[in-house]
């Protein structure tokens, strides 16, 4: 936690808190720390704060709490005994994150997860603007999530489960060939579009994410390796600062790229009505050879300098494969 | 004694108590005499402060209603309440396995916004680390978002900044895909439907119109509605120009998974295969076989071949130029 919170941030986990507290009645205050994520210090001063508040005149108790010796005591619930509705952006978090998770490999619709989204989505209708609940062919209360994977993706989320140990076939696109490896599946997960296998690799001893769709086959060794090791949910390294960029101007019909890839920066180019120049990262010089190529005459780019060497190169070698 | 600091969440508690227990709407002369010693003494000050905690209240999501009085020595001026229907979570009825599927959920899944864990904290859960689940899913925020769903469900227009220009929407539904929001809706000023990536929006302008001011198609689910995207090569109708390409043995296993074994025309000794591709939409075709570069030759049509030759002749002929 870095410096003090700020009133409403402490009033919001107040209100959070307290009708949890008062439908426990009693509990250790580390508890109610660790379950809202706040040193105990900070907990026991706002629920000591709360407890002097009430009605005018102030005479009457009537947020009824007190801590006493490492515990939390509740006595009579009469005020904020319900918590405050969601706001938008809550719900909205909530719904997105349920439907991501049908999504999932193993995700059943008809399980607890297919009937507490039913019961979500139509209680946001209700308390949203308007009612969703009179178009009842409407299953997705407006939103969809896409999390397409790739068929291997289900294998390797069994895998592990199983702390089983694979042999893998897999295409390594910085060195443009197949090649073989054993691996124990540790995670899986979707980010931008892509399915990632979290494992570890056998060869270099490590742990290393693999994308899934360059997976071309798997077969289980039968030796299952268990692990004591976290599994850190993986970060958003594939949006780094750290990877350099490239500043490449398209045309109209080049926009795609926009669409397709994750980019720093749009703006116009003047002079060149319909064209915009984009700043993207770019995370193999290859991958960034291998794009111009597909773009062709559409683009031109502003950054780095001599691409255009290594276009012309490598639009040679794929030219060659006609001749042979 | 509360600190300083203290007695701001104290002002705020008390409002908070007040405005929800009292039988009657209350005017902020009558709010700040109940809570008196907690607001400053000058009318103008009480004013300001009182404002600054209403808007605090709002930004938790407290609804403050608002009436003006019509009569008598206050005409003119608002009373404020807050009701307790409004402000009171609805009872969701989950059972004890949903409520843990949601709290799974909620851990499984990253956007970089706490709002999903505050929200199961509202519904009395409580959230695991997530550290030792199988599979999770970066979904991306996005401040649009929570405005754009309200509006979906309440067919309410949208009018927000894109790529420059105003654009007046009638929004049907969102999508994530590929990692990115979208928002697929009726286009007022186009007369079209159309497709809008909701990290283009511009900042700050999004705005939400009356609500009932149109209908949504029948059953529309905006996975379908999504335009054709290149890379979808393989979904096309059949009815059009189809090319033949030899894909070498690196990247077969993977094509024949994107495109089908349906698709495979013929498999060669080293592991190469033969495959058909809709070549109707031949920027498209041609994006998707440079992707593979020399992986991948088109055998035909002569037409498509020749294309793909001089593009590449083209392009090994710049770096003399």
């Amino acid at each position: 936690m870095s410096g003090p919170r700020r009133a409403e941030e402490r009033l919001g986990r107040l209100l959070v808190m307290l009708p949890w507290l008062m439908e426990v009645g009693e509990v250790p205050l580390a508890d109610v720390a660790a379950r809202y994520d706040l040193p105990e210090s900070e907990v026991q001063e706002d629920l000591e704060l709360v407890a002097m508040c009430g009605l005018p005149p102030f005479v009457d108790e009537m947020i009824d709490v007190f801590v006493d010796d490492g515990i939390v005591f509740v006595g009579i619930p009469r005020l904020f005994t319900r918590p405050l509705r969601l706001t938008a952006p809550e719900g909205f978090s909530l719904l997105a994150s349920a439907r991501a998770a049908m999504e999932l490999p193993g995700a059943d619709p008809d399980g607890p997860l297919g009937r507490g989204l039913r019961k979500l989505a139509s209680a946001l209708s209700d308390v949203g603007v308007h009612s969703d609940v009179a178009d009842s062919s409407d299953d997705t209360a407006g939103v969809a999530i896409d999390l397409a994977r790739p068929a291997l993706t289900d294998d390797l989320a069994e895998a592990v489960a199983e702390n089983a140990e694979l042999r893998i076939t897999y295409y390594s696109p910085a060195r443009d060939e197949l090649g073989e490896r054993t691996i124990v599946p540790r995670h899986v997960f979707a980010d931008s579009g892509n399915w990632y296998v979290v494992a570890d690799d056998e060869s270099s001893g490590q742990r290393r994410t693999f994308r899934i769709d360059r997976i071309e086959s798997v077969v289980a060794t039968g030796r299952s390796v268990e692990t004591t090791e976290p599994i850190a949910a993986p970060g958003q390294f594939f949006t780094d600062a750290d990877v350099p960029r490239a500043v490449i101007r398209l045309a109209p019909a080049a926009q795609w790229v926009v669409e397709q890839y994750p980019v720093d920066d749009v703006r116009d180019v003047d002079g060149r009505p319909g064209w915009v120049e984009v700043r993207l990262p770019v995370a193999t010089p290859r991958w960034l050879t291998r794009l111009l190529i597909r773009l062709g005459p559409d683009a031109v780019v502003v950054e780095p300098d001599g691409m255009a060497a290594d276009v012309a190169a490598m639009a040679a070698q794929v030219l060659a494969a006609y001749t042979r | 004694m509360a600190t300083k600091r203290g007695d701001r969440v104290e002002r705020l508690t008390n409002l908070l108590a007040l405005l929800l227990e009292t039988p009657e709407p209350l005017t902020q002369v009558q709010i700040t005499a109940e809570l008196a010693p907690h607001y400053p003494d000058g009318a103008r000050a009480r004013r300001g402060a009182f404002e600054r905690d209403k808007a605090a209240l709002r930004d938790l999501g407290v609804p403050i209603d608002i009436e003006t009085v019509d009569a008598g020595s206050e005409a003119g001026s608002s009373r404020y309440r807050i009701q307790r229907r409004k402000y009171e979570l609805a009872d969701l009825q989950l059972e004890v396995d949903e409520m843990r599927a949601l709290q799974v959920a909620v851990a499984a899944v990253r956007s970089g916004s706490s709002a999903g864990r505050d929200a199961i904290w509202k519904l009395g859960g409580e959230l695991s680390s997530g550290d030792r689940l199988p599979v999770s899913a970066v979904v991306p925020d996005r401040p649009e978002l929570p405005v754009l769903r309200a509006a979906v469900a309440s067919r309410s227009p949208i009018r927000f900044g894109y790529r420059g220009e105003s654009r007046h929407v009638e929004p049907y539904g969102l999508l994530l895909r590929g990692g990115f929001w979208y928002v697929v809706g009726h286009d007022r000023d186009r007369g079209e439907q159309r497709t809008f990536r909701v990290d283009r929006f511009g900042s700050d302008s999004l705005e939400a119109g009356e609500p009932d001011s149109f209908e949504r198609p029948p059953s529309f689910d905006p996975r379908d509605a999504f335009p054709a995207d290149p890379k979808q090569i393989g979904h096309a109708p059949a009815d059009g120009v189809e090319a033949m390409v030899r894909i070498d043995v690196t990247r077969a296993a993977a094509i024949e998974r994107e495109l089908g074994a349906d698709r495979v025309l013929a498999r060669h000794p080293d592991g190469s295969v033969d495959v058909t591709v809709p070549a109707t939409n031949l920027a498209a075709f041609r994006s998707w076989v440079l992707g593979l570069l020399d992986h991948a030759v088109v055998l035909g049509p002569d037409d498509v071949r020749d294309g793909i030759v001089s593009w590449l002749r083209e392009l090994s002929g710049r770096a003399a130029s």
